[in-house]
């Protein structure tokens, strides 16, 4: 009456083996840019992921994208900048259990809740990239303030130096389900499609592939999110935009992707744009206006009125604001 | 706009990105779907006491309407806002007293 308990035990001893076989999860991780070890320094981090070299060929696209916030993700306006020391100061800095006391204490980690989209590249760097960003933010801001342009116009370079460029959609998140289409390869540029043809003229990425998923939605809500990112320690969320996308937009019967209005219907390609660009709000929101006069009667006073009713019609492919 | 609630917990609004986690509310314009809006706007009227009664006269029968959809991204309007729509309507009504 005791072999089927004998039986589970051995089933159970057996599981651990196979899990730990020839083939563990993750077949190809090693062989992307990410596990490349750790960039120490800005400048190393900013070589990995160098796309100088598709200027030559790509120079169109190249000019667009230099238009979009994609170029300045990290420094924007210098808002953006000054919005991580600002998370570090009022966040990080008075969390009981952030570990965070003064700006030189700041790890990846901590900036992951803005660089998860800003700079999603950081995960590729060390502890100490993390800190010089902060501090040269910092010191950017310290200059901006007495007015020592040399020294802030070198600082915003640096920063602006940081940014998701060609290699960082085209490669590093081209591919979000790397168990099921495999991991981005170090010598592969990743398009809409490869024709058939997997030669690319260039000295390092000799190879192109159609990423599966770049003209589909789901690539831009790798960062234009769905709300807070629980896989954080301290869950935020900045942008909700591909929330907004899945649970409002297509059960209204929207059918259209991101790429489809932000770069194709647009015109704009690479220079994705948002409200600010009127080839973008001119399309997103539909007003119609309608007024009349009344003369209204409130017991025994006639007062005129006028009024106004106002329909707004959202045709984005998501709430109007988001991000 | 949606408005974040403040580490997903409570009453209070976030404001910075580091602490926004869930929604409190959202008036955002929802995609594919028409919101309306009405308003009366009474036009202006000038009271005069004769005697025990009240004369209302007015200065102008005819009303110029200014709508405007702004969007305020950061702050308040002179900080950064979007004119994102405007229109301009007349509307008039019969002063005649009749």
């Amino acid at each position: 009456m005791k072999w089927p308990l004998i039986l589970a035990g051995i089933l159970l001893l057996a599981a651990p083996a196979a899990a730990s076989g020839d083939h563990p999860a993750g077949v190809g991780r090693d062989q992307t840019l990410a596990a490349r070890p750790k960039a120490k320094t800005i400048a190393e981090l900013v070589a990995r992921y160098d796309s100088e070299s598709c200027i030559e060929c790509h120079e169109e696209a190249h000019e667009q994208w230099s238009e979009s916030a994609h170029s300045r993700s990290l420094f924007g306006t210098g808002r953006t900048a000054l919005t991580f020391r600002t998370a570090i100061l009022n966040g990080l800095m008075t969390w009981k259990a952030s570990g965070v006391k003064e700006l030189k204490d700041v790890r990846v980690e901590h900036l992951m809740g803005c660089a998860k989209c800003h700079l999603p590249q950081l995960a590729d760097a060390t502890d100490d990239v993390a800190r010089e960003i902060v501090l040269d933010i910092d010191a950017w801001r310290t200059a901006y303030l007495n007015e020592d342009d040399d020294k802030a116009d070198e600082l915003e370079e640096t920063l602006s130096s940081l940014n998701i460029n060609c290699l960082v959609c085209h490669n590093r998140n081209a591919i979000t389900h790397k168990w099921t289409d495999g991991y981005p390869r170090t010598d592969t540029v990743y398009g809409l499609s490869s024709d058939g043809d997997t030669e690319h003229e260039d000295d390092v990425f000799t190879r192109k592939e159609a990423s599966p998923i770049m003209g589909e939605s789901i690539f831009c809500g790798q960062c234009h999110g769905e709300g807070p990112n629980f896989e954080l320690e301290n869950p935020t969320q900045c942008a909700t935009a591909y929330g907004s996308y899945l649970f409002a937009y297509i059960p209204e019967g929207g059918h259209r992707t991101c790429q489809q209005c932000h770069m194709e219907e647009s015109g704009l390609g690479h220079n994705i744009q948002s409200y600010r660009a009127q080839e973008m709000s001119d399309k997103a929101v539909d007003m119609e206006v309608t007024t009349q006069a009344v003369v209204w009667r409130d017991v025994s006073t006639m007062r005129p009125k006028a009024t106004v009713d106002i329909e707004l019609t959202n045709q984005a492919g998501h709430g109007i604001p988001d991000g | 706009m949606p408005v974040p609630q403040r580490m997903g917990r409570g009453d209070r609004m976030g404001r910075g990105p580091y602490e926004k986690s869930g929604f409190l509310q959202d008036n955002s314009l929802p995609p594919l779907r028409t919101v309306k809006t009405s308003y009366d706007i009474f036009f202006p009227v000038e009271e005069t006491e004769k005697g025990d009664r009240t004369i209302r006269t007015y200065p102008s029968d005819t009303m110029d309407i200014d709508v405007k959809l702004w969007y305020l991204p950061f702050g308040t309007k002179d900080d950064d806002a979007f004119l994102w729509r405007e229109e301009k309507h007349t509307v008039s009504f019969d002063n005649s007293g009749s």
